[in-house]
This record gives C-alpha cells, sequence and structure tokens, in this order.
C-alpha cells in the first residue's frame, strides 16, 4: 500500500532538460495510466519511481518518505518489463520465487507463494519450464507473476503488452485489470496506446515533450481536454479541428457558415474548433451547417467512417453508428452536435465555450 | 488419352537411380575440401601417431621398424617422463588458474564505463599480440638479477631472500615461465569474457534490482550462469592450448634446471630435435593426447550438465 507523489520532477542528460514540473499525486491503490507518443518521457518517469534513473530535481515520496535516494531494492515496488526481462536460466517457478530466493524467505513460503500466483495466472503446468519454451503470452504472466509474488506497495508497468498480439493483448488487459481489483495495490501503467489508458485507468496522466499535459479520469479526458494536444490524443479516430474566426454572432468557418458558440471570457483574435467525428451527423441538407462530397466511406460495422471533403474547409471525419449507405463520390451535408465541441486558443489551451452568440 | 501417374505432395516419385544418385551426388561436391583436409589433417596425424609403435631414431638409422607397444612400455618406466607429466600439470593448473581469475577481474572493470576506455582496452589487448619468443626473451631478463628489476623487488618485499635468479632454482624455477605466461594469456580471457559480458541483456541487471539483489548476488545468480558457456570453453581451449604450449618454457630456461621445467611438450621436442629419437617423441605425445582427450570430454560432459542457457 504506498500513496506516492511527485513533486517538480525534473530531468536532465547532461544539458539536455527531458522532463520538467512533473507534480502528481497517486492515491493509494489508485491505477494510474501515463500516457502519450514515444519519446515523451513517460518510460522514464517510470524508471524513476523504480529508482532506475537519478531524479535531476524535485522531490518523490512514498507515504510521505523521501525516496529520491533510496536503492532500488528498497523501494518495495515491482515492476514488469517491456522486454519481460525473464532470467532465461531459470525456470519459471525460480523467476517467480526470485525475489524471495534473494530474501532467504523459507523455501517453503516460495513454494507457496508462487503456487498461489501460478494457480491466478494460469501457470500451474508451465512452472518447470524454462522462459524460452514459452509463448509471448505466458512470458508476459510470468513477468507479471513474479511481480505479484513479491506482495509490493506498487507495481510498475512498462508498456507490458506491446509485444502481444491483438487478441491476447486484449486478454491480457483484462487480466490486468482484474489483477488490480482483486489486489488493490497502487499501480502506475505506462503504455502508448490510449485504448488501454483509457479502459485500465483511474485516472489517466497525459505526457507530451517531457511535460504533462492533463490528469483525469478517462471520461474528462474524452468530454474536458485542457488543450489540443490532449483532445487530439485522446479518442479514436482523431478529432477533427477547424479553424475558425470569433464573431459576434458565433464562430465563423473558412467558408463563412456562422455556428453558434463562442469561446467564453475573453474572445481571441482566432482559434480553432474541435469536434470528434462521433459528434458530427449526416443530416438532411436544410438543418447542415456545412456540405461537402465524400471522398472514402469506410465500413466497419458497427461503425461507418466518412471522410469527407468540405470546400474551403478542407478534411472532415464523420462517424455514424451502425451501416450507413453512403458511396464514394456522393454529397454529404454535416451537422455538428453544438454541446460537444469544443475551442482552443491559438496557443492550444481550452477555452470554455458558451452556446449561442457570444 | 495416356495415363497419368499420379503424384502427391509427401509421396517419393524418386525412381531407384536417383537414390543412388542422392547418395552419391554430395559427396562428389565436398570431395574437394575433404581431400584437402584429408591432406593436411588427417594424414600427418595417422603417420605421427604410426611413428609411437616404430622405432625412428635418426641416431640409429638402421634399426628401424615396427617395434608394437615398446615405446610406450619404456615411457611407463621412464622417471622423466612421469616428471614431465607432473610439471605439466602444474603448469598448466597454474597458468590457466591466474589467467582466468585475473582476466575475468580485468573483463569486469573494462565492462564499467570511465574515461578512456577505449585505450585501455587496446592496450590490454597488447601482451597478446608480441611474439611469444620476444616476451619470453624480456621475462628471462627481468628475472635476471644483473639486468632486471625483478629479484630485486622481490627481496625488497621479502618474498625473497635475497636477490637471486629463481629460474635458476629447481624449487622455484617453474614460477617463472607460469608469470610470463600468465601476463600473456590474460588478454585472451579477458576479450573473450568482456564480449561475453556485453552480450548480457542490461534489463535482466534491472529486473534483479528491482527484485532486491545485491551486487554480489546479481554476479552470482545472473552474470556467472550467463558467462558459464564461454568460461567452458574457454578454459578448456586454453588448457589444452597451454599443457602443448612449449615456446616461453623452451626461451627461458630449456627445461631446466634439473628437468624442473620439463612440461611433456618441452620433453616431446628436445627428444626428437635434440635425441632425434622420433618414435619415442610420438609416444609421448600420443600419451598427451590421450590425456587432453579425456579432460576435454570430462568437461564437454560437464558443460552440458551445467550450462542451461
Amino acid at each position: 500500500m504506498a500513496r506516492i507523489e511527485l513533486q517538480n520532477i525534473a530531468k536532465n542528460y547532461g544539458p539536455v532538460e527531458v522532463m520538467r514540473d512533473i507534480n502528481l499525486e497517486i492515491e493509494d491503490g489508485e491505477f494510474i495510466v501515463l500516457v502519450g507518443p514515444s519519446g515523451c518521457g513517460k518510460s522514464t518517469l517510470l524508471r524513476m519511481i523504480a529508482g532506475l534513473e537519478p531524479i535531476t530535481e524535485g522531490e518523490f515520496r512514498v507515504d510521505g518518505r523521501r525516496m529520491n535516494e533510496v536503492q532500488p531494492r528498497d523501494r518495495d515496488m515491482a515492476m514488469v518489463f517491456q522486454s519481460y526481462a525473464l532470467y532465461p536460466h531459470m525456470d519459471v517457478a525460480r523467476n517467480m520465487g526470485f525475489s524471495l530466493e534473494i530474501r532467504k524467505a523459507p523455501s517453503q513460503e516460495r513454494a507457496d507463494k508462487v503456487r498461489d500466483a501460478a494457480k491466478t495466472l494460469g501457470l500451474t503446468s508451465l512452472t518447470a519450464r524454462l522462459p524460452k519454451a514459452l509463448s509471448g503470452g505466458q512470458r508476459q504472466r510470468v513477468a507479471m507473476g513474479r511481480a505479484i509474488v513479491r506482495d509490493p506497495s506498487a507495481f510498475l508497468f512498462d508498456e507490458p503488452l506491446s509485444n502481444l498480439d491483438a487478441a491476447l493483448r486484449v486478454e491480457m488487459r483484462l487480466e490486468i485489470a482484474r489483477l488490480h481489483q482483486r489486489l488493490e495495490t497502487t499501480m502506475i501503467y505506462v503504455t502508448h496506446d490510449q485504448v488501454e489508458a483509457l479502459t485500465l485507468a483511474d485516472r489517466i496522466v497525459v505526457l507530451n515533450a517531457g511535460k504533462i499535459q492533463q490528469v483525469g479520469t478517462p471520461l474528462d479526458l474524452y468530454e474536458r481536454p485542457a488543450n489540443r494536444f490532449v483532445a487530439q490524443f485522446i479518442g479514436s479516430p482523431t478529432m477533427n479541428i477547424l479553424e475558425v474566426e470569433p464573431t459576434d454572432k458565433g464562430v465563423l468557418l473558412k467558408d463563412g457558415t456562422v455556428i453558434g458558440i463562442s469561446p467564453g471570457a475573453e474572445r481571441p483574435v482566432a482559434c480553432d474548433l474541435g469536434v470528434r467525428p462521433e459528434h458530427l451527423n449526416i443530416v438532411p441538407q436544410g438543418s447542415a451547417h456545412f456540405s461537402g462530397k465524400a471522398e472514402l466511406v469506410e465500413h466497419l460495422g458497427s461503425d461507418t467512417n466518412i471522410h469527407a471533403h468540405v470546400p474551403s474547409i478542407g478534411q472532415v471525419l464523420v462517424r455514424q453508428h451502425g451501416h450507413f449507405p453512403l458511396k464514394t463520390g456522393d454529397p454529404v451535408h454535416i451537422a455538428l452536435e453544438l454541446d460537444k465541441v469544443h475551442l482552443f486558443a491559438p496557443d492550444g489551451q481550452r477555452l470554455d465555450t458558451v452556446l449561442g452568440s457570444g | 488419352m495416356t495415363a497419368r501417374k499420379i503424384t502427391a505432395p509427401g509421396i517419393p516419385r524418386a525412381r531407384p537411380s536417383f537414390y543412388l544418385r542422392y547418395m552419391v551426388e554430395p559427396y562428389v561436391y565436398l570431395s574437394p575440401a575433404l581431400v584437402l583436409i584429408a591432406l593436411v589433417m588427417l594424414v600427418p596425424l595417422v603417420i605421427g601417431i604410426s611413428y609411437a609403435f616404430q622405432s625412428v631414431n635418426l641416431l640409429r638409422p638402421i634399426e628401424t621398424g615396427w617395434t608394437g607397444f615398446d615405446n610406450f612400455r619404456t615411457l611407463w618406466s621412464d622417471r622423466k617422463f612421469w616428471l614431465a607429466l607432473t610439471n605439466t600439470f602444474w603448469w598448466t593448473a597454474g597458468s590457466i588458474t591466474f589467467q582466468f581469475f585475473l582476466g575475468l577481474g580485468l573483463a569486469l572493470l573494462l565492462n564499467t564505463s570511465f574515461h578512456g576506455k577505449r585505450l585501455v582496452q587496446a592496450l590490454v589487448f597488447l601482451p597478446w599480440a608480441v611474439p611469444t619468443f620476444l616476451s619470453a626473451l624480456t621475462w628471462a631478463w627481468l628475472f635476471n638479477p644483473t639486468i632486471g628489476p625483478l629479484p630485486h623487488w622481490l627481496a625488497a618485499l621479502g618474498i625473497l631472500p635475497e636477490p637471486f635468479n629463481i629460474l635458476g632454482d629447481p624449487n622455484l624455477a617453474m614460477w617463472g615461465p607460469i608469470t610470463a605466461n600468465v601476463w600473456f594469456g590474460i588478454p585472451f580471457f579477458a576479450i573473450t569474457l568482456l564480449a561475453a559480458l556485453q552480450s548480457i541483456p542490461g534489463e535482466l541487471y534491472e529486473a534483479a534490482e528491482i527484485d532486491g539483489a545485491s551486487a554480489w548476488q546479481m554476479f552470482t545468480k545472473i552474470t556467472l550462469p550467463f558467462l558459464a558457456p564461454m568460461i567452458a570453453i574457454t578454459v578448456m581451449l586454453r588448457t589444452i592450448w597451454i599443457a602443448n604450449f612449449a615456446d616461453l618454457i623452451f626461451v627461458m630456461t630449456g627445461g631446466g634446471p634439473a628437468n624442473s621445467t620439463q612440461i611433456l611438450s618441452t620433453y616431446i621436442f628436445t627428444t626428437a630435435f635434440r635425441k632425434l629419437d622420433f618414435g619415442y617423441a610420438s609416444a609421448i605425445a600420443v600419451a598427451l593426447l590421450g590425456l587432453l582427450l579425456v579432460y576435454a570430454a570430462v568437461l564437454l560432459v560437464l558443460r552440458r550438465k551445467l550450462v542451461k542457457i
């Protein structure tokens, strides 16, 4: 059990600053997902928490105690690596019980704990095998088993599912979610996959270029993204961004259409309008905000993605639920769900929107 | 319409003459290599072994011919052979032990990061590149109290009662060539073990660190098991080389004083090229070959039992 606090954490490699102003409080038992594009520093942050990378500046506390200088082996955290990092010369049971072997736990206790963990993860029949005789999914389970056996105060996952195929990834994701429900231990999970982030997290931390962009529940991030980066990173397919000009009657699209919303307090010269594909609708011509031509229609069964070209606005992606009978080249008339539209200032920050003219 | 023979995957279509062709043809292609190997390796080996069962002495050119196991009977009662065998054991064991442990230590040091690492790595390799006769001469001079500093240093440290040449003392002479051989052989172990060390994935150490392992535990539970295959193979190779390695001893002591540094390979050399008794020299060589084969077989069995990767 651990309450983890990061205060003004910064990380430099020589003169290169890769991370700064990281402030985060993780409650005991919380499932936190660090998400961001490659190179955003999410793995570095996790490794700093694990103690594998020194922290350049700031303070890292567990249950109020400063841990910056504490050795990894004394931090009481278990880590699951992307490559699993199983010891290739030890069988599954010894791999899982390695931390107990190191601590010279009695062999009976070791065997019991390994057996319990193996049972939980469905590895009972494999305990005598070497890692090279296991499939990717089984290795992944062993790596998790090694973490469970330790009964640590926090679990750290570094992109644990990225080496698995799609079907297995879904299965293991469920398994990790179940594990968290059962153990109720603090978990910090790094991924670049937003689906993993949205499905697993109590709270998501979105990182970009070494800075925290937003911290919030999955729904928070989806409904109220703090800036354009988060808006485009969370949600699939990506949010449409349209250039608009705020006026007295609302915001003015490039083709002259006026949309009846406006940024709240102050009115910038120009801003961006963000709307998710699922919040655009194909409607009869009369009630449409703008019209264009379908350039590509993707029928996914559950949804239909319509890539439309709208003159003087550009490319717009519309997502309709279920099968939508539309062909490439058909004219499309598109309406926005005004209460789901976001406005972003030129610097990318979110602007509160007000329905109706400003 | 003619009936077509139906073939299916997995059912052999080969005709009997094809079978012979498949049996013979590969060996036709292989024959140049096989002939070459036979000529340069097998023929001399067989001739050498056959000498062991003949009387081939250039000083007695008339008494040639097959003598059966006579040479080996002489060998069995040859006091000098048993002395050389004991010396070979100490020479090999002493050299390999120091070479291995110092080489391993050096490899571990070189595997850390420090300033000027590349230069040090290159320097470490140097002794290996020096011709053995040159290093043997240099070490012989170093041990000579009139021109070399070593006896004086050893005396100053109290290891020797007075600065004399240990190469002239039957009880100590073997340490001379062993020291030279250790100096000469460390780079081999350092470089090969360093290569093996660098192939260990760094994540294993990170995982072990998080699992709570101390530096010593990481060394014994991760580094050593990973090095084991390399250790087994290099120790085996070096043992065989060192047991056959006559250059250093031949130049530094010539087997003396009083045969105290006479090992089997120098004994073979002097028997063949000083006494010109090739038959007896071959018999000693066959005995050494047999011992080394047994040693290699034991080590390979051990390796299979201990190494899991």
